[in-house]
């Protein structure tokens, strides 16, 4: 048999030697450490949500959203007491002309 | 219903014993995979927890469109090829180093990989067979992983690699092509 011959059959044995293969199996415990995996992402997911949160970048514009919100409610909160106070006044004055409100001499 | 479909939905609602079942199905097909491709024990069982941990995660992802094993098979390989992309940077970065001063010989010369499953009296063939593998292009490798040590058909490599049947045996016979042409090299520098 000549050189080329023999490197033929060399190739021919490599190719076909993965036929009939069996499959291998992992390591005993699988589900275990599959399971400690899938604990340390979702710490790993809330660990990068506080992250995002705590960048300067996202907390500093985050704090002075929070402040113009809190300032505007105050100011139309502060509208609103007014409001309510001359219709308080005024409800007085139109029960007094209201011919419905009775008075000692109806009783 | 068929047991696939409900072991989807009892992933879906987060039902642990679904996941153990799903994992008792499938972990020898996807760590078989996974070692296939990068060619290390380890690393193929660090792939094949990965998987299961994407799989519990983006379960609701899953549309049912194609089988839960091929889905299963995409996420192994996907994971492993890029297991390997990152792999070859750090050795890259270890041969850098090694001309710096640094010695890192297990990323430079990584030791010769042994198929669990393979009979003992073909383990050294199948061993040369695996290095020339190494040197394949991504989709060949896939495709050849796939058929001859998965034992999966031209039709569901199809499916697999979301590709036509015409593509997949032509990616075969170009890997059977390139496989010879490499040993062929090596056979000749040995004798």
């Amino acid at each position: 048999m000549n050189k080329k011959e023999n490197i033929n059959q060399l190739i021919d044995e490599a190719i076909n030697s993965v036929e009939d293969v069996k499959r291998a199996a992992p390591m005993p415990f699988l589900l275990t450490r599959v399971y400690a995996r899938l604990n340390k992402a979702k710490e790993n997911m809330w660990e990068k949500a506080t992250g995002f949160i705590g960048r300067p970048a996202i907390a500093i514009p985050g704090l002075i959203l929070l402040i113009v919100i809190n300032v505007t409610v105050v100011i139309f909160n502060r509208a609103d007491p007014f409001t309510t106070s001359t219709e308080q006044s005024a409800q007085p004055s139109s029960d007094e002309f209201s011919d419905a409100v009775a008075t000692i001499y109806d009783i | 219903m068929n047991q696939s479909e409900a072991l989807i939905n009892k992933l879906k609602r987060g039902d642990q014993s679904g996941f153990t079942a799903v994992m008792d199905l499938y972990q020898d097909m996807v760590y078989n995979t996974a070692i296939s491709i990068v060619q290390n024990a380890d690393d193929a069982d660090d792939i094949t927890q990965e998987v299961f941990v994407q799989v519990y995660l983006s379960i609701n992802s899953f549309k049912g469109e194609s089988k839960l094993s091929t889905w299963l098979y995409r996420i192994t390989i996907s994971k492993a090829l890029d297991h390997e992309k990152r792999k070859k940077r750090k050795k890259r970065f270890a041969f850098v180093q090694s001309l710096v001063g640094g010695q890192d010989n297990e990323q430079l010369h990584p030791v010769e990989f042994n198929h669990p499953g393979i009979q003992l009296e073909r383990k050294e063939r199948a061993a040369e067979l695996f290095k020339a593998l190494k040197r394949l292009p991504d989709k060949q490798r896939v495709a050849f992983t796939l058929h001859k040590i998965e034992g999966q058909s031209y039709q569901e490599i199809a499916e697999i690699m979301n590709t036509s049947l015409y593509a997949v045996e032509s990616l075969m016979g170009r890997a059977k092509t390139n496989l010879k042409k490499l040993l062929f090299n090596y056979y000749e520098e040995k004798f």
